[in-house]
């Protein structure tokens, strides 16, 4: 259990770092997956459309 | 959102604001893991307010001219909803002063500084900004001295 936690740590100070535009992208994601629940439960939100570059 | 910094900074050029700098999630994301927001958070210092009521009449009608529309709270430019938050006491209008230059793909942009965007949400103190809090204090490299002197200065404690 703790080196799976300390996995999971790892893995999110591994997120931090990553450079600014890849974050920006990850959040898009984000916004993707939990649009349709949000919506389910009434709230209205905007999946950013914006520029997908590699 | 390369293109939504373009216009911020054309904004910027040509006066409609006197300074911007993004805040919020979007600027906590810059520092720690990626962060759910649907919005993007600008804080802007508008020209000739001081002492002065503000208005966003000529920032909108400038982003209208452009076709960019309102959505609520937000106008969307390029596809990000964009809101805009005229400083709005001592904290914050020296955080977007002190906001970093940073590079986005190609594109200068400011956000403000890790310890600003602590002692924001120190301040504010919604259940969100304390996690915010939490996760600054445990992923951003924060200068510790920066963030106590800062604290202090703006009547603040962690």
């Amino acid at each position: 259990m703790a080196r799976l936690l300390t996995a999971k740590e790892d893995r999110r100070r591994m997120l931090a770092g990553l450079p600014f535009p890849d974050k920006v992208r990850a959040v898009v994601r984000l916004q993707r997956m939990v649009a349709p629940v949000l919506r389910a439960r009434g709230r209205e939100v905007r999946v950013w459309n914006i520029e997908e570059s590699a | 959102m390369e293109r939504t910094l373009r216009v911020l900074n054309d904004l910027e050029r040509a006066g409609v604001v006197s300074r911007y700098a993004i805040g919020g999630a979007m600027a906590a994301t810059f520092y720690v893991e990626p962060v759910l927001t649907f919005d993007l958070d600008v804080f802007i210092v508008l020209p000739g307010t001081s002492g002065a009521l503000l208005t966003l009449s000529p920032l909108y009608e400038a982003l209208r001219a452009q076709g960019y529309r309102e959505e609520k709270e937000c106008v969307n430019i390029e596809g990000v909803p964009v809101q805009f938050l005229p400083a709005y006491n001592a904290l914050v209008e020296e955080a977007l002063a002190e906001a970093r230059e940073v590079i986005y793909e190609a594109t200068p942009t400011r956000v403000l500084r890790a310890e600003h965007l602590l002692a924001i949400a120190l301040q504010t103190d919604r259940a969100k900004d304390r996690e915010r809090v939490r996760l600054l204090r445990e992923q951003a490299s924060l200068d510790s001295d920066y963030l106590a002197t800062l604290l202090v200065r703006h009547g603040l404690a962690l």
